[in-house]
């Protein structure tokens, strides 16, 4: 039988596996954005920036270039898979996702998800022992003559008294 | 004075680890002398570092070059304001800044526990004493900032030119303030630890500490997000560069703490967990440093003698293996007395809370140490941009977004459907009636604007229910003491500081959710060339290119502008005065961008080229909804101000929750 956070769950991890492999809508406008997004920019200073966040020189050359490139009917994959033939896959501003680059999208769901079971667990564990406690609580309580403080209170007498000469500290 | 520098550096070193020693072993023997003869070491430690730090500063207002730090990090023309600054420009002095700053706050910890635990502190103030000394190693024998030239040149290099802004005062410090600060609870947590004083004691003396570091670590986040935005000229303000990971990663992992710290507070669990959390901050904080100064990974944050990674890596492994040691020796000590009641409560949704964040810290780690990780695996180095984080934490933080919104209104300990229904009933009515407004008018034409939308529904309802616990108090209030609204107001924020102080700092919090949904998905841009006359339309804008001036503004810097009138609805409204500037000796020009910012947007402007026939290349963003984040960034600064101030009817509360609890005081622990 499957729990309500089961299907809470599965609900989830099947929203984030949309959220991950669906591709992007993209306008004609945007095609260009997204080619920048999608690329490093590689100047000399190795300024490590993405392209559309970079204002150098080379930059602003290369989105002319690929502005043309456009133009001429290439794709923003033919023009990513050029630069990547290119540049090697480090002029990528994401991994690619398969083989071994997959991994770096899947870890952090996964460490999600198994710490999300992890803590479920552990908080049924600690809601059903408190349960328990409070039933054997309960017996003892009875056990004591009835009176539910009783039990607590013998061991804490004088942490009671030591408290409440603190209060009196500070009220003075 | 650079010798007298150089002396008072070696001087705070040997000061720095006597006090570590003899802290120890005072806590240890048990010997007041000696603990009164270590009481001093943090005062004289901080006067050698101050002093030094003061022979640096003195270098640089003199343009003293024979020190080849201020000769790579200053020049005659550089304005004095700068100078001050070039102080921590490079690595050399941002170390001594950060002992500095470190030492300070050391001084400060001494004079408040003078007269407080005799146990815990010692081991506390030993912990600091030994951090501080690593540092001042490190300045003694490996990166020495009074490193002398033999023959010194007649002027230095110059900061570089994207360091010469005013943020450049302002958000290091701060950010410094923060990563040093965690030193502290730190500090506190290691030597509860060791002392094994492991009840809440270490977390009341380090809760300002916390919340004020935390502060700063925000603020400083916040600032080099501004800095960004007006220096770097791309019209974005955060590019998940592996620094900005660094500093980012620490806040988050300390905020799930200040969450978490309170279900100690309140029910004596999680004490694992917490002294994990805060360890795991510090070494966050410490792997920030190893990142920009390793150059292992690449950053344009890096310093350019990026050489120290191996210390630090040293110091990483130090403090996790004698961290986990500790921990692991303490089980028994740090067992809960309490457990939980139920699903439905404000601990599990804390709890919650913490998984989300912690997933979006793991999430930036690991995307920041990936690149060297395929590198190991497939001996390919790959890049690990924005698009991997925005792609895997937006949808968490989307998660912990709704959490903000249920955490403060669902009860402690166990939580009825009746009470859950009269909590959420209004919040997400008014969610769900913003969403249906929002439909029609926004455009939900990808993921982006998809997300967008989720956020403002979400952000919609996380304020309604502030909103509405403040408006429920002020009215309970006002009826109970016959005050006025305002008046009311006022005394519930006054009578439970820490409570809404923390609502205050979500509403700050939404603001920025809200700031970066919509600057994200709805921003628009477009690039021009243009002459004289011509003009750029966009969003109902109208922009006018009037004229191009060129001014020569010190010896080594010239300043091109242009000039453009900016219309909306036919009337003038804003003269934009993008420029480029141009400094002796440096390959590229930097762009000085104009803003003009509103609530609603920013127009943000920038001269990309220009030729000698005075047209120019124009770039004008519409960027709408900037301003959110930094007036949310105030919203938190006034939140953490009324959390922090301190509370006296707050110790009294404490006092009496306890003795409601008696069953948390337990002798082991005393």
């Amino acid at each position: 039988m499957i729990s309500h956070f089961e299907k809470l769950l599965s609900v989830f991890v099947a929203v984030l596996l949309i959220t991950i492999a669906s591709p992007e809508l993209a306008n004609a406008a945007a095609v260009l954005a997204d080619l920048e997004n999608a690329l490093m920019c590689k100047c000399d200073d190795k300024c490590g920036k993405v392209l559309i966040n970079c204002t150098c020189s080379t930059a602003d050359k290369n989105r002319k270039k690929f502005a043309k490139m456009l133009e001429s009917g290439l794709t923003v994959d033919q023009i990513v898979q050029q630069q990547i033939e290119k540049y090697g896959e480090t002029v990528l501003s994401a991994p690619t996702k398969n083989g071994f680059n997959l991994t770096a999208w899947v870890v952090p769901f996964g460490a999600l998800i198994f710490g999300g079971l992890g803590l479920r667990r552990l908080l049924s564990g600690w809601v059903a022992k408190n349960t328990n406690t409070r039933s054997s609580d309960k017996i003892i309580d009875v056990a004591s003559g009835g009176n539910p403080s009783n039990s607590r209170n013998m061991a804490s007498n004088q942490y009671s008294r030591r408290l409440q000469e603190e209060l009196n500290q500070l009220e003075t | 004075m650079n010798d007298i520098g150089e002396f008072t550096l070696m001087v705070a070193l040997a000061t720095s680890l006597y006090g570590t020693v003899a802290y120890v072993m005072a806590a240890r023997g048990n010997r007041i002398d000696l603990y009164l003869s270590a009481d001093k070491a943090p005062l004289i430690t901080w006067a050698c570092v101050m002093i030094s730090s003061i022979a640096l500063w003195k270098a640089f207002f003199t343009n003293d070059f024979s020190l080849q730090y201020v000769y790579a990090y200053s020049n005659i023309e550089l304005d004095y304001f700068y100078k001050f600054s070039s102080f921590w420009g490079g690595q050399k002095g941002s170390l001594l800044f950060w002992a500095l700053i470190l030492t300070t706050y050391m001084v400060v910890v001494h004079f408040q526990n003078r007269s407080k635990s005799l146990v815990v502190v010692p081991y506390a103030m030993a912990v600091m004493l030994a951090i501080t000394a690593f540092f001042l190693l490190l300045l003694n024998f490996s990166t020495n900032p009074f490193e002398r030239i033999p023959l010194p040149p007649e002027d230095g290099r110059g900061l570089n030119p994207l360091l010469q802004n005013y943020w450049m005062v302002i958000h290091p410090p701060t950010l410094y303030l923060g990563y040093v600060g965690f030193t502290v609870p730190f500090a506190f947590a290691v030597a509860a630890l060791i002392s094994k004083n492991l009840d809440d004691a270490w977390i009341r003396l380090t809760r300002k500490w916390t919340v004020v570091s935390w502060f700063f670590l925000c603020m400083g986040n916040l600032f080099g997000a501004s800095w960004a935005y007006v220096e770097l000229g791309w019209g974005g303000y955060w590019a998940w560069d592996p620094v900005e990971n660094a500093a980012f990663m620490p806040l988050i992992v300390a905020t799930a703490y200040l969450h978490s710290v309170m279900i100690q507070e309140k029910k004596d669990m999680m004490k694992v967990w917490n002294m994990s959390l805060i360890l795991l901050t510090f070494v966050m904080t410490i792997f920030g440093t190893f990142i920009t100064r390793s150059g292992l990974i690449q950053s344009v944050h890096t310093f350019d003698e990026a050489t120290l990674g191996y210390y630090f890596l040293g110091l990483l492994f130090f403090i996790i293996t004698a961290c986990s040691v500790l921990i692991v020796s303490r089980l028994s000590l740090l067992k809960s007395k309490n457990e939980l009641d139920s699903f439905l409560s404000r601990e599990a949704s804390f709890l919650f809370n913490n998984l989300l964040l912690l997933g979006i810290a793991f999430a930036t780690f690991w995307g920041t140490i990936f690149p060297i990780i395929s590198e190991a695996v497939r001996g390919v180095k790959i890049t690990v941009g924005p698009p991997f984080y925005n792609q895997v934490n937006v949808p968490i933080g989307l998660a912990l977004l709704a959490l903000i919104g249920v955490g403060p209104i669902i009860a402690w300990r166990k939580a009825t459907w009746s009470n859950l229904r009269k909590n959420f009933l209004k919040p997400v009515l008014f969610a769900l009636i913003g969403g249906a407004i929002l439909f029609p008018v926004l455009p939900l034409s990808n993921r982006s604007e998809v997300y967008t939308y989720i956020a403002f529904i979400l952000c919609i309802f996380v304020l309604s229910s502030m909103f509405i616990e403040f408006f429920k108090g002020t009215v309970a209030r006002r009826d109970l003491h016959k005050e006025t609204t305002i008046r009311a107001l006022g005394s519930l924020i006054w009578n439970n500081k820490r409570r809404y102080g923390g609502y205050t700092v979500h509403i700050g919090v939404v603001m920025i959710y809200a700031g970066i949904a919509a600057s994200q998905s709805y921003g628009t841009h477009i690039e021009k060339r243009v002459k004289i006359g011509d003009t750029i339309e966009i969003k109902g804008y109208m922009l006018r290119y009037e004229k191009l001036t060129a001014v020569q503004a010190t010896s080594v810097k010239t300043r091109i502008i242009a000039q453009l009138a900016v219309e909306k609805g036919g009337k003038k409204i804003w003269t934009a005065r993008p420029e480029k500037e141009f400094y002796k000796g440096q390959n590229q020009p930097v762009s000085e961008v104009d803003v003009r910012s509103t609530l609603a947007s920013d127009l943000y402007v920038i001269l990309a080229d220009f030729s000698e026939d005075e047209s120019a290349t124009i770039k004008v963003y519409y960027n709408p909804m900037v301003k959110w984040l930094w007036t949310g960034g105030w919203v938190i600064a006034l939140g953490t101000m009324v959390c922090a101030w301190p509370d006296r009817l707050e110790q009294r509360r404490r006092l009496e929750r306890l003795k409601r609890q008696q069953i948390v005081f337990s002798p082991a622990q005393e």
